[in-house]
């Protein structure tokens, strides 16, 4: 077992420095460079070399790729081209609402799809799974952005029970307690309207999977055996259902740190999301290389702590102790 | 002008009643700020920016570009809008190194094969004007007496056929040394980022087309379409360009020094002609000078054609009612410093004035910001030597009350010397007097750390002498009117907290506590408003400077 953990770190480990060479090469690949972006007539030629300088992208590739890799090891990351702010500094102040946001949306919607996905798949033919049948496909292709838009309208506008943007009033009250209910209250529709958008999905995926796995042998040996249903549901049929929703949980994990472009915007957020994405659009290398390294980090993470917990959710799968057996 | 335009396109507009009076703007008529607490509230998505608006969470709401957004707030009775020309210009440009455009009569055939008009109805609702000249006609340097080419494919046809040009069995042009145009594209950024730029990249292909270019437009990734003009690798493109006050952009823009790696030649005009005339811009030894050469390089491009002026758009902003004292002219929206400073509820007693702040503030730094959402603020805080009065934009006293320009004699030839008069009684935020060390300070700091923003403006200063606390000489390389307002704009920081920056690449001053007063940041200047406080993502909350300059002797 202690092998096969070591060749999975020793993988891992590998997958990152590709990462690292990846994000170095394929950044600097991309047409156009820091200094292209900026279309201003009266930026002469020699201002732009001297921003080039400044940057340090005047320097030798293989000295630019060393403390690139000196920096993302040392968590570092260095100061963003585009906000002329260190990069950690510009990540710990998005981070949290990012979490909070994605990490809140994607419980309630796992929990809520995998509730009426079960639901669905226990009363077949029923209205309870028609509903979720529409309902599911309905919340899961319903473009994000018009949904968030209206929700906007109709519950910060016209009766304005939420508020219109941001994550905190302005001014904001005074206390700890007022500030995290304001918090909290600021947040609401943001992840309303995420999990609305989001438990279709899981819905579908979690009702189509139980209706599998309902039909199985096993599931009729128990019912045959006269377990209660509820038995039959949790001991059984769920067990069989956990791994794979543990999978996909987990490595919806650094979706939940990459953010939500559309959501930030639309809610006026201080998030990851679209900083990830005018890093990469406005080749902001300390920016978008930092974000991408940590990203493939927890991915990584994700995938070992998926891999741990299918062994221990799952009963068929179990590493065995020794060599050769 | 304006309002006739916008009312003949059948849209309500109320613009602000305080149209521009005709007697000279006085800025001794302001004073220190009357809103004590000002609020930027940051709010990037341009439908909550509107529905905060007409809900009352802000107050004012700049750079309205959507025109359905401008209709709504028009019919909106809570709100006024404003309305400016501006420095906005908006071109088709050709790449004239090769084939077919660098055939001159084929550019300014197809000047005149582009419907300006319909686009800008089109595509605008009238919310900006057509523009045929290499200026705005907003700048003070616009010249009307040039060329211009009004749509007439007709015109186009016949200009080309007098010229020699044929058409092939096919309907394509044929040049008259028996070269077919080949097919040609024009690129643009995808509809997604700018759907109106798309769409006239469209239409100026069909126009083309239709006169025998065979034209397509190719959207894509705006990264990589200004690799591509870095390059030289485009037939044709279409962008906007911020040209700015003073006329100098024409050099950046068609002088064949500037077509260089990192230049914005992009059309690689080469004419000798030009050349002289731009170079006698660029140096120009005064104001009068400058002015004959912007005069001359407008008509010389306007037989050129290097590039289409298509259109300018309006500056277009929204206020709440409920205040007073709103400033605007012709060439100013509402929000603008002299609004700031004067306005006040028509009722009740003084409250926050919340504004939208479109966008993140980044850096915050004055040495490595350069979003105008940062400068919305910096600007707030430092002043400069000179400013542009609202009404004329012509140069204003600020902390300079008077200057001089004067050419003297160089190791190198003749050079620019200037002089300014320092206005007295002065005070920084932290209450520390300014003087003419703090100026000289400012000059070598960026001088010496060779900081981007400032580059042009300092790279050129030979000698920075103070004989006293207010007096400033600076002594430029070589000679040019410009240096003037090179010198004169840039914003004046502090002596004492210049002494204190170590690294001014990390230099994050929003941050930093000031040693002489604990209420205030880094971010210590002379301007209006004192900066207190910046929330990422949420708001930017800046107080009225109670010492404010302008309201000395009230």
């Amino acid at each position: 077992m202690r092998s096969y953990w070591a060749r999975r770190v020793g993988s891992s480990v590998l997958i990152l420095a590709l990462v690292l060479v990846l994000n170095f090469v394929l950044f600097r690949m991309m047409p156009g460079d820091p200094v292209a972006s900026i279309v201003d007539p009266k930026f002469s030629p020699e201002a732009k070399a001297r921003l080039m300088e400044v940057y340090g992208l005047d320097k030798p590739m293989l000295t630019q790729f060393a403390l690139y890799v000196k920096s993302s090891l040392s968590f570092d990351f260095g100061i963003s081209f585009l906000t002329g702010r260190p990069v950690a500094d510009e990540l710990r102040s998005r981070v949290p609402n990012t979490v909070a946001l994605l990490g809140s949306s994607l419980l309630l919607s796992a929990l809520l799809g995998t509730w009426l996905g079960i639901q669905a798949a226990r009363k077949r033919g029923g209205a309870l799974e028609r509903l979720v049948l529409w309902g599911g496909a309905l919340s899961y292709s319903f473009p994000s952005f018009f949904f968030q838009l209206m929700l906007l309208m109709v519950f910060a506008a016209a009766i304005p029970i939420f508020p219109l943007r941001g994550s905190l009033s302005v001014p904001p009250p005074l206390g700890g307690a007022a500030l995290f209910l304001d918090y909290v209250w600021h947040l609401a529709l943001p992840v309303l309207s995420q999990v609305l958008l989001g438990f279709g999905g899981w819905a579908l995926y979690v009702r189509n999977l139980m209706v599998k796995i309902l039909g199985e042998d096993f599931i009729l040996m128990a019912r045959g055996r006269g377990l209660p249903e509820r038995r039959v549901l949790r001991g059984h049929a769920f067990r069989m259902l956990l791994p794979p929703l543990l999978t996909i949980l987990l490595l919806s994990l650094p979706g939940v740190v990459s953010g939500a472009v559309l959501t930030e915007t639309v809610f006026s957020l201080h998030g990851v999301g679209r900083f990830l994405m005018e890093a990469v659009t406005g080749h902001d290398y300390p920016a978008a290389g930092a974000s991408f390294f940590l990203l493939a980090l927890l991915t990584v993470a994700s995938t070992l702590a998926s891999d741990l917990l299918y062994g221990v959710t799952d009963p068929r799968v179990r590493l065995e102790r020794g060599r050769g057996r | 002008m304006t309002v006739k335009k916008l009312l003949s396109a059948s849209i309500l507009l109320t613009l602000l009643a305080a149209l521009p009076a005709s007697a000279a703007f006085d800025p001794g008529a302001y004073g220190v700020p009357k809103v004590k607490d000002l609020y930027l509230v940051i709010l990037r998505d341009p439908d909550a920016q509107l529905l905060a608006l007409e809900g009352g969470k802000i107050d004012m709401l700049s750079d309205l570009a959507r025109p359905v957004d401008i209709a709504a707030l028009s019919k909106n009775p809570a709100v006024d809008m404003s309305l400016a020309s501006g420095f906005h210009a908006f071109f088709l440009g050709f790449n004239a190194r090769t084939f077919p455009w660098s055939e001159a009569e084929l550019r300014r055939a197809a000047c005149q094969a582009i419907p300006r008009e319909r686009i800008v109805r089109d595509l605008f609702s009238g919310y900006a004007e057509p523009l045929a000249t290499y200026l705005p006609p907003v700048s003070p340097y616009f010249e009307p007496g040039v060329t211009t080419y009004a749509y007439d494919p007709a015109a186009a046809a016949k200009r080309l056929a007098d010229a020699g040009w044929t058409k092939g069995g096919d309907g394509v042009l044929v040049s008259p040394d028996g070269r077919a145009v080949p097919p040609q594209k024009i690129l643009s950024p995808t509809a997604s980022v700018a759907p109106t730029t798309t769409e006239i990249a469209v239409r100026a292909a069909e126009a083309l087309t239709s006169i025998g270019i065979p034209t397509t437009a190719e959207p894509m990734d705006f990264s990589t379409m200004l690799a591509r003009l870095d390059k030289r690798n485009f037939g044709m493109y279409v962008m906007a360009w911020s040209m700015g006050k003073d006329p100098d952009s024409l050099y950046s823009f068609y002088s064949s020094k500037m077509d260089v790696p990192g230049g914005y030649n992009l059309s690689g005009v080469q004419d000798t002609a030009l050349d002289d005339v731009l170079d006698r811009l660029k140096f120009a030894p005064d104001g009068t000078a400058a002015a004959a050469a912007a005069s001359e390089a407008q008509k010389m491009l306007s037989d050129l054609v290097p590039a289409v002026p298509l259109y300018s758009r309006y500056s277009i902003s929204a206020i709440r009612k409920g205040w007073k004292n709103v400033f605007t002219s012709e060439r100013t929206t509402a929000d603008n410093l002299w609004t700031l400073l004067a306005m006040e509820p028509e009722s009740g007693p003084m409250r926050p004035l919340y504004l939208a702040q479109t966008d993140e503030p980044r850096a915050l730094s004055p040495f490595t910001s350069t979003t105008a959402y940062d400068w919305q603020i910096l600007g707030m805080i430092y002043d400069g030597l000179m400013a542009s009065d609202p009404e004329t934009l012509e140069d204003m006293p600020w902390l300079a009350t008077s200057w001089s320009v004067s050419d003297e004699e160089g190791p190198e030839g003749m050079r620019t010397a200037l002089a300014f008069t320092l206005r007295e009684g002065v005070v920084w935020q932290d209450g520390r007097p300014f003087t003419s060390a703090d100026a000289a300070a400012t000059i070598e700091f960026l001088r010496k750390n060779e900081v981007p923003r400032y580059y042009d403006s300092v790279m050129h200063v030979e000698a920075i002498e103070t004989p006293d606390d207010h007096t400033l000489k600076v002594t430029m390389k070589n000679r040019s009117f410009w240096h003037l307002h090179g010198i004169g704009g840039l914003p004046i920081f502090p002596k004492h907290v210049l002494e204190t920056v170590k690294e001014w690449r990390t230099w994050l001053p929003a941050g930093e506590k000031s040693p002489d007063d604990q209420t205030l940041t880094g971010l210590v200047g002379t301007g209006p408003f004192v900066f207190r406080e910046y929330r990422p993502g949420e708001y930017v909350r800046m107080t009225a400077n109670e010492t404010f300059w302008l309201g000395l002797g009230r």
